[in-house]
């Protein structure tokens, strides 16, 4: 098994990652580790992995330099029916910003009792989305990437690809009780990476599992008709949004202040469309 | 002038032995309590009953000897013991071990309860603090007894301020003199693994745990609080610290394992499964500023010094 994992490790080893990893000013224990589970060392081996699935999307990074130093929040639309908008982010943040900045992906609450991606997410620095991990990881200077849009994001069918589903509350009370700037993130190419046409509401509540995409070509391709396509992504970081004003205010206050980040969110998923040539 | 005088419950266990000898150490008289058979003389000198805590034996105690300070320790954990013997001991005991303080004067009163009941949960968010939910009864209703307990000393808290008392809920205590469920695990020979998760857990090593509850009987804050080790880790790093053979399976064969296992041989309580799982990281910084405490003992070092293994020296 240790023989195997040596293997695995050799072959996905990217140095630059390791660089990036070991340049992070994180806090852990004795053994290595963080509150939430987060470990340098063995997420320098999941980052490598995923670094070889960024290089499959090729992706154009734009404006990663908006990223301030300390807390913020990063919020881009969701797409895509797997989470590789938020894979591309995070490898983007860790490699391109400087100095290299580790998201903390806020994970879906069913990604904890899935067998191996609960570790691999908890390894990497994804934590669960959950109100009280947001606001102590902020609080404690992290960079938090956070979908509002949620599962009804990531699993939209192809006839609601870019228009974005309603925001939730939570990211923007946590922002306003931590005084956390939010960046607004638009993420091109994810809703063609794997395109469902229909979601199968009962065989989702079957598998307890928030969608059931049918792809176009299940029928001739069966379960590889779910392998994402090579498109190209283009990541559009928009400048930091500051907000002010009680952070438990009626909901109406609130939603008004989401509106104004989905808006953005909305604008700079129109422009990068309009400016995108072509999806590969 | 007398020595203050300690009652402490579960005697026969080896915490509240540890808890003892470390008061008379201190100048205290130790009285000891148990509903068990009382095992081996204790090597200090101390006044031993056998007793339950919900029958007319447990007065003639405080009576006797009058104790200014009460630390149960003795919550039964062990599900080999029938839920009505649990329930009568746990809840109805408890209740009359503390109508006695009230009556005799008790200064302070600590109870070692568990953080077994918030329960560990997908959906735990990290860390856990003390006005959390207490989860776990709602999938183990095995655990329904210590949830009552915790909550009629929590009430106490409030509702007796003439008695300070401190509510103790500790991670998973292990220790080379601990006997517990948690430690016979990990001195078992096979130990079965579930495929696919490694959530974060807490250790507290008995000798943190013995000062942390000499500190909370010094009875000068009362109030509810979580006890942990020094920091979170890995349930694999557990694992790689102890001489068992580690089988991995799935998830739902190690449960079924686990279980089954209990019918035969342990007492291994169902509701510490999910342990092994998912996440139940409690937060201490509350006790450690009330009482200004701090564990000493490492994370290593709590796991395999309750194995009898020495700890490899930090590179």
């Amino acid at each position: 098994m240790q023989a195997l994992n040596h293997l695995i490790q050799s072959l996905l080893w990217e140095p630059t990652v390791d660089k990036s990893i070991d340049s992070l000013p994180v806090k852990t224990n004795a053994l290595g580790f963080d509150p939430w589970g987060f470990s340098p060392r063995q997420s320098k081996l999941y980052y490598s992995l995923a670094y070889r699935i960024y290089q499959y999307f090729r992706p154009e990074i734009f404006g990663i330099e908006n990223i301030p130093a300390g807390r913020v929040l990063v919020v881009p639309n969701h797409s895509g029916q797997l989470p590789f908008d938020g894979l591309v982010i995070a490898v983007a943040c860790l490699l391109h910003a400087t100095p290299p900045r580790l998201v903390r992906p806020m994970v879906e609450r069913w990604f904890p009792t899935l067998p191996v991606v609960n570790t691999a997410f908890s390894r990497s620095g994804a934590v669960l989305g959950d109100p009280i991990n947001c606001r102590n990881l902020l609080q404690a200077d992290n960079a938090i990437l956070v979908f509002p849009e949620g599962a009804r994001g990531s699993g939209k069918t192809w006839d609601h690809r870019y228009q974005l589903v309603e925001f939730g509350r939570g990211f923007m009370r946590l922002a306003l009780q931590t005084q956390a700037p939010i960046v607004p993130v638009a993420v091109i190419g994810g809703e063609e990476s794997i395109v469902s046409l229909y979601d199968v509401k009962p065989l989702a509540r079957l598998l307890n599992a928030p969608y059931a995409p049918i792809a176009p070509l299940l029928p001739i391709l069966g379960p590889l008709a779910y392998l994402p396509l090579p498109v190209k992504f283009r990541v559009h970081f928009g400048e930091p949004m500051h907000f002010s004003g009680p952070f438990d205010d009626e909901d109406e206050i609130i939603d008004e202040k989401v509106r104004q980040v989905s808006s953005r969110v909305q604008t700079m998923i129109d422009e990068g469309l309009a400016r995108r040539e072509s999806i590969f | 002038m007398a020595n203050p005088v300690t009652m402490i419950t579960g005697i026969a266990g080896g915490l509240a032995r540890l808890v003892g000898a470390a008061l008379v150490q201190q100048g205290h008289d130790v009285v000891g309590v148990d509903y068990r058979p009382l095992g081996p003389p204790l090597d200090y000198p101390a006044q031993t009953y056998r007793a339950n805590y919900n029958k007319t034996r447990i007065e003639d105690v405080y009576r006797r000897h009058r104790p200014q300070c009460v630390l149960h320790l003795g919550r039964v954990g062990n599900l080999k013991e029938r839920m009505g013997k649990r329930f009568d001991l746990n809840v109805i005991g408890s209740g009359k071990l503390m109508d006695l303080a009230l009556k005799y004067g008790v200064r302070s009163f600590v109870v070692l309860s568990t953080f077994h009941i918030y329960g560990a949960h997908p959906h735990n968010h990290i860390p856990i603090h003390e006005d959390e939910p207490l989860r776990a009864g709602a999938a183990f209703p095995q655990i329904a007894d210590a949830i009552q307990l915790d909550n009629l000393a929590s009430t106490w808290v409030w509702r007796h301020p003439e008695v300070q008392v401190v509510v103790l809920r500790p991670c998973n205590v292990v220790g080379p003199t601990i006997n517990n469920a948690m430690s016979r695990f990990l001195r078992s020979s096979v130990v079965p693994v579930m495929m696919g998760f490694d959530p974060m857990v807490q250790f507290i090593h008995e000798r943190d745990l013995v000062a942390a509850i000499l500190k909370a009987g010094s009875g000068h804050t009362a109030g509810v609080f979580n006890v942990a080790g020094r920091s979170p880790f890995p349930w694999s790093e557990a694992l790689n610290r102890i001489p068992a053979r580690q089988i991995h399976m799935p998830a739902t064969l190690a449960s079924a394992y686990l279980r089954l296992n209990r019918l035969f041989s342990s007492s291994f309580p169902p509701y510490l499964v999910n342990f092994f799982k998912y996440p139940c990281v409690i937060a201490d910084h509350r006790f450690r500023e009330a009482f200004d405490w701090e564990p000493w003992v490492s994370e290593a070092e709590s796991i395999c010094s309750t194995v009898g293994r020495s700890t490899p020296a930090r590179t």
